[in-house]
């Protein structure tokens, strides 16, 4: 057999997963004491159970929700699904968010795919590019006419993602307390901001202002553009305020790397 | 002569050590990373591994490169791994004589390759080609294998050795990977040491492995164990200034515990040395 279609066999009957059956066994020479399936099965098994710690490692909330037995049956089907297109075993678990999105558990547990995509978040947010965040000082350069026209611009880390509501607290509970007690599930969601600050990954819930501002924010949007769309949402609070509050939450929690005039 | 910087004794960096390593100056000359785990964007792992170049010698040592694979060669890897060795200055690169997938798919494993004619032009190709992008020489381990092929041309060891010499790499002599492949396949790991390239051996490894009476897996969750130190100690009468260290990837110990495993390879070599001395 060539080398090529010998390493196109041997992939095949790790992935099909049944050692003792598998046609490759016989282009194995004897082992001096196992039998060749059983020796076949260090890689069959290996696979496996290599790809199934990737899972456990980057959704332990998940794992702690849904419990060992129907997270081992959704790690299961996530393996048979996804064989590994990447180098690195950091990205196996990546399509996890969206694979959840298909599956029944879905529908079982309010939570599953929030939790899903709030650690796929975090797990992204950790290793996400380097940029030096700046401080509150960096608006001291500008006038205060000037601010109208200000433009920001984000960690790489950021990301706003949309889940059931109470996920935070949920991912709290599951993460920090022994024995967690989660509230009742509820209709309506909540949107999370998650990011790094220095090496930390970090999350936090929004109020929806906040994620009106930020989204607004995060689309290129002036800070007199923002003020205009806060007021029009939300009468009865002074927008520049509020708005002024939200940018030095910002710049306090790492979240802004650039700031600069935008083009009238 | 030894082609490799002579480091000493090292460690595989790993995590859960960080904190002793940095706070407690052991006696460790250098460390080994996986280099997959620092092909990143950014953040904790890289700004850690800088901090750790910044006082010690550190060796990339890859997973993936898949160098027997017949899928066409992954530039894209091969440009971060150039990216991030330009960035780190390691002693040396490496990764293993194994294929990890083809298709595009990645199995996470290293697999076995039969030791053919075929095999062999295909390997010492992929290897040449890798040298000339990342412009450097390329450190190649042997790895532990549980399957060999019926058909074969040459034994493991003849493989390596006309490998080496053909594609002008160096050699990661990973002894426990002897060791348990010649369990597994009932060949003889003395002759496998006595019959490797002096001036090729770039580095050794030593890992404790799993012993499942039929066969032997590398799980470098274990101690090393007395078998693979006695190879060891043939090892380095043979290559006396090659740089070892010990892997160690799950069922982590106490630090001190490797540090002590460490030194009873220190110990070995000043028997080995004192012997050559004598002689």
């Amino acid at each position: 057999m060539k080398l090529a279609e010998l390493q196109s066999a041997f992939q095949a009957a790790v992935l099909a997963g049944d050692a003792k059956g598998a046609e490759i066994l016989d282009a194995f020479a004897a082992p001096s004491r196992a039998d060749r399936a059983e020796a076949f099965d260090v890689y069959v098994h290996g696979y496996r159970l290599r790809l199934a710690e990737y899972l456990e490692e980057d959704y332990p909330a998940l794992r702690a929700l849904i419990g060992e037995t129907a997270f081992a049956r959704l790690v299961s089907a996530y393996i048979a699904a996804n064989p590994s297109r990447n180098r690195s075993a950091r990205y196996y678990s990546c399509k996890m968010p969206e694979f959840l999105a298909a599956h029944p558990l879905r529908r079982a547990n309010a939570w599953a795919l929030g939790l899903a995509r709030l650690e796929r978040a975090l797990a992204d947010a950790f290793d996400a590019k380097d940029v030096a965040a700046k401080d509150l000082e960096t608006l001291a350069a500008f006038a205060p006419e000037e601010w109208p026209l200000l433009v920001f611009e984000f960690h790489p880390s950021l990301s706003l993602i949309v889940v059931a509501a109470d996920t935070t607290v949920v991912y709290a509970a599951l993460v920090d307390e022994e024995k967690p007690t989660l509230p009742a599930p509820r209709a309506g969601e909540e949107t999370i901001a998650v990011w790094r600050a220095e090496y930390e990954p970090l999350y936090r819930a929004l109020e929806e202002d906040e994620r009106l501002a930020l989204n607004e924010a995060l689309a290129g949007k002036s800070f007199g553009d923002i003020c205009q769309l806060v007021a029009f949402q939300d009468e009865t609070a002074p927008a520049a305020e509020r708005l002024a509050q939200f940018l030095v939450n910002w710049f306090s929690e790492g979240l802004i790397v650039g700031v600069r005039e935008a083009a009238e | 002569m030894q082609p490799t910087p002579r480091l000493g004794y090292g460690l595989g960096l790993r995590p859960v050590y960080y904190e002793e390593i940095l706070n407690g100056a052991p006696p460790v000359d250098w460390f080994e990373v996986i280099s997959e785990n620092y092909m990143i964007p950014g953040g904790r792992p890289l700004a850690m591994l800088e901090r750790f170049r910044a006082a010690y010698p550190i060796v990339l040592h890859g997973v993936s490169m898949s160098l027997a694979s017949t899928d066409p060669l992954d530039l894209d890897y091969l440009a971060a791994l150039k990216a991030l060795a330009a960035r780190i200055e390691p002693a040396w690169v490496s990764d293993h004589l194994c294929w990890t997938g083809v298709h595009g798919l990645n199995l996470h494993d290293l697999l076995p390759i039969p030791y053919t004619r075929e095999a062999l032009d295909h390997v010492v190709d992929r290897i040449g080609r890798i040298q000339d992008f990342l412009g450097r020489q390329l450190v190649v381990e042997n790895a532990s294998t549980y399957v060999a092929f019926a058909e074969a041309d040459m034994t493991e060891w003849e493989f390596v050795a006309e490998m080496t010499r053909r594609a002008d790499c160096l050699l990661l002599v990973d002894v426990n990977n002897i060791f348990v492949s010649s369990f597994n396949h009932g060949l003889d790991a003395a002759a496998y040491i006595d019959a490797l390239p002096a001036d090729r051996i770039a580095q050794f490894h030593m890992a404790g492995h799993t012993d499942n009476r039929t066969h032997r897996i590398d799980t470098h969750d274990q101690p090393i164990c007395a078998d693979v130190w006695k190879l060891y100690e043939r090892a380095r009468r043979r290559f006396p200034d090659v740089p070892a260290m010990i892997e160690r990837d799950a069922n982590f110990p106490p630090f001190a515990e490797l540090l002590a495993e460490l030194q009873h390879m220190r110990d070995i070599d000043t028997v080995v040395a004192e012997a050559r001395g004598a002689a």
